[in-house]
């Protein structure tokens, strides 16, 4: 590893130096003729030194390429095997102990047993993707800053076994063309030449330097940072609200917390259309099914400003955003979008405002307002007040005849009063009462209330009075705080590859001795365009030469 | 010169050490969100039928048992006697129920829990977020949490008065 480093133009070059920083010298290669190894012009790497303390081990190790190639390889081959059955996380309510055991058989339940069922949220998932991110930032420094030195700081005057060892090389007399042509006037000219092509040109007595395109040299670190970003963005998701996925069921007409957040979500109304017999085509026909053409919620965004989730309170809405939801047009609203999922037909009833009849007086007092999912304690009804017993959802008899709710949805409501009020004893009197006609006659109301019954009398007059939901909307809501910065990850990205592939960093040096020129040319890709583009700058400075010849390696084909 | 590029490559790492601690420890903390026998009970804090609230964290030190009802279902309502024995019998030795309802209304809840004369605090959960919380999937849900707050035990389904006591004895232990 001791190696005198000290070039024989004076220059002194960093531990790992292949092409003296200075004149371009081979350092380690001194008597060979093939092609001198350009890349990242022969400079040392930052992890390339003589004394290496553990902080530099670690260094090493992320800075190899090598090692990134076997990290992209093992998560490739992750991520491959992570795909072969569905990860736990697809599944709603699924105990992963013994689905992957049932569906699968014993291949199934090896494949939870050794965790690849949560493959992508696994810790040496993580690790791998967390050590490709630490290769990506330590090859990139310890690369582009020793290459950003090398190519803002270029002699211009190169060593002539540098000059004739590119790959792309011409060794020639200048050319005796013109009496009063001078040296100057061929080097002017070919200067000239080579700005037409876009070149920049820097000279020197004697020698020449001709460069374009440096910046596609960036072009893979901008991709790196491209990445970086893209990583970064992909693990901000595990930040505390930063990403949601849920499904969940909203009713027509009445608002639901959506859990996780201050927001609620009304289902205004919800429309289906189905496609008529005669637009589908036999095939459907034929199997006799509706098929909706379009379906989508009238849905109202609202922010809860007090009350919120609090048992027996309603909670206080402002509203914030009122969208269509279809399919595909999800509502918006900062970084909450609610797609349209599905759909069922629900009918229930939400609300009624009966009327209270006494017909002892013939008298009507109300309405009063019942809602099937904030029933009030007491209801006031003209002189009368209706005390709220008992509410059940769904009326029905428990297998000791004892009256219970068969379910927690209003699809049979019935309300216990205890009314109270003119000609009623002060301890109140019982009053039942169900809404839906079927019931009231299948529960035989007028026979439980008996002749409080016939004295009064609970209805509606108008279905105006009546509020029903028709279907439920099944909505996805997701929330991707991240996503803006995805994308500006694979921009950067993008653009770091755009630079990479479409331009070409092309250079061009030049050494005349007295009448001895040299010339050597280097590029990434693109060997022919390097090529035809000296060939033509020399054809019009007087020196032709056969394009294919300039290249070491096509000489001897 | 050394030295400082040895300070800012000891930077870089650093940051990227505190960057790969978050990725890889967050997959420890998103997994299994779902509480289990052997986990802490997740902390709560909901109303009774009183208005009272109650937190779980509060009963540190005391046995309780978390029950998920609701008066729709019939193995819930039947098992309730049972619950409201064993509270009765054990309650000095400063065991409570919890009693947490599913997403009912506090008047169908109320009139239930008056018919029955239940005394231990019934909770009401009205978007049901605390079941959701804990994964109650089957109707009754019996937590058993121990003095420090652990879950001793976890039922599904109706239980029996001697079930519950020996489930409430090993909490005492």
């Amino acid at each position: 590893m001791i190696h005198n480093t000290k070039c024989e133009c004076g220059h002194q070059n960093h531990v790992g130096t292949v092409l003296c920083e200075s004149c371009g010298k081979p350092l380690t290669d001194e008597a060979g003729n093939e092609p001198l190894e350009m890349r990242y012009d022969g400079v040392a790497r930052r992890s390339q030194r003589a004394k290496r303390t553990p902080l530099d081990r670690v260094w090493n190790f992320f800075s190899s390429v090598k090692i990134a190639v076997y990290l992209i390889i093992f998560t490739l081959l992750a991520s491959a095997i992570g795909t072969i059955f569905p990860q736990e996380d697809t599944f709603i309510n699924l105990d992963p102990a013994t689905f992957y055991k049932d569906t699968y058989g014993w291949s199934g339940e090896l494949y939870y047993l050794l965790g690849l069922s949560h493959t992508f949220d696994s810790w040496w998932f993580r690790m791998l993707l967390f050590m490709i991110g630490t290769s990506l930032v330590i090859c990139s420094l310890d690369r582009v800053l020793p290459l950003y030195r090398a190519l803002s700081k270029q002699q211009l005057r190169k060593h002539p076994s540098f000059i004739l060892r590119q790959k792309v090389a011409f060794e020639g007399d200048l050319p005796q063309s013109g009496v009063n042509e001078s040296t100057k006037d061929w080097d002017d000219r070919f200067a000239d030449a080579l700005r037409k092509k876009h070149y920049r040109v820097y000279r020197e007595d004697g020698a020449l330097l001709a460069e374009k395109n440096r910046f596609s040299r960036w072009g893979p670190y901008i991709n790196h940072i491209g990445l970086i970003i893209f990583l970064l963005a992909a693990l901000s998701r595990g930040i505390p609200g930063w990403h949601m996925n849920q499904y969940m069921e909203f009713l027509e007409g009445s608002p639901k917390a959506i859990s996780g957040t201050n927001y609620y979500l009304l289902n205004n109304q919800f429309t289906v259309d189905f496609y008529n017999p005669d637009e589908m085509s036999e095939g459907f026909r034929q199997r006799d099914v509706a098929v909706p053409k379009v379906y989508k919620t009238d849905a109202i965004l609202y922010e809860c400003t007090a009350d919120c989730r609090v048992a027996d309170k309603q909670p206080v809405l402002r509203e914030l955003t009122h969208q269509q939801i279809e399919v595909n047009k999800p509502l918006k609203y900062k970084d909450l979008q609610v797609f349209q999922f599905d759909y069922s037909e629900t009918p229930e009833l939400l609300a009624i405002k009966p009327m209270l009849t006494d017909h002892s007086t013939g008298q009507s007092y109300g309405p009063i307002d019942l809602q099937m999912d904030n029933p009030l304690p007491s209801y006031q009804a003209g002189p009368f007040t209706l005390t709220l017993k008992s509410f059940f959802p769904e009326f029905g008899l428990d297998d000791k005849g004892l009256p219970m709710t068969k379910s927690n949805k209003p699809l049979a409501p019935a309300f216990v009063f205890s009314l109270t009020g003119p000609g009623l004893p002060a301890a109140g009197s019982p009053y039942m009462y169900f809404p839906r006609q079927i019931d009231k006659v299948n529960f035989r109301q007028d026979d439980i209330n008996g002749a409080l019954g016939s004295r009064f009398d609970l209805s509606v007059g108008s279905m105006d009075d009546v509020k029903i939901a028709q279907y439920t909307s099944y909505l996805n809501i997701r929330v991707e705080k991240a996503m803006p910065y995805i994308w500006f990850g694979a921009a950067v990205s993008m653009i770091g590859l755009i630079m990479g592939f479409y331009w070409q960093h092309r250079r061009i040096w030049l050494r005349i001795d007295g009448a001895r020129l040299m010339l050597g040319a280097h590029t990434n890709k693109n060997w022919f365009g390097i090529r035809k583009e000296v060939a033509d700058a020399l054809g019009k400075t007087g020196i032709d030469v056969d394009p294919k010849s300039l290249e070491k390696g096509r000489n001897r084909e | 010169m050394g030295k400082h590029r040895t300070w800012i490559q000891i930077a870089i790492l650093l940051v990227l050490v505190i960057v790969g601690a978050f990725a890889v420890g967050g997959s420890f903390a998103s997994r299994s969100p779902l509480p289990v026998v052997g986990d802490k009970a997740p902390d709560f804090t909901l109303t009774d039928l009183d208005g009272q609230t109650h937190q779980l964290s509060e009963y540190r030190g005391k046995p309780v048992v978390i029950n998920f009802w609701g008066t729709f279902c019939p193995p819930c309502r039947d098992e309730m006697p049972a619950i409201q024995a064993q509270y009765d019998k054990w309650r000095q030795q400063g065991f409570t129920v919890l009693a947490v309802n599913l997403g009912e209304n506090k008047v169908t809840v109320d009139s239930f829990v008056k018919q029955l004369k239940l005394t231990f605090p019934v909770l009401l959960d009205p978007d049901m977020d605390l079941s959701r919380k804990y994964g109650v999937k089957l109707y009754p849900t019996t937590y058993f949490v121990d003095k420090s707050g652990k879950i001793e035990a976890k039922q599904e389904g109706q239980m029996e008065q001697d079930f519950i006591e020996r489930n409430i004895m090993k909490l005492l232990e």
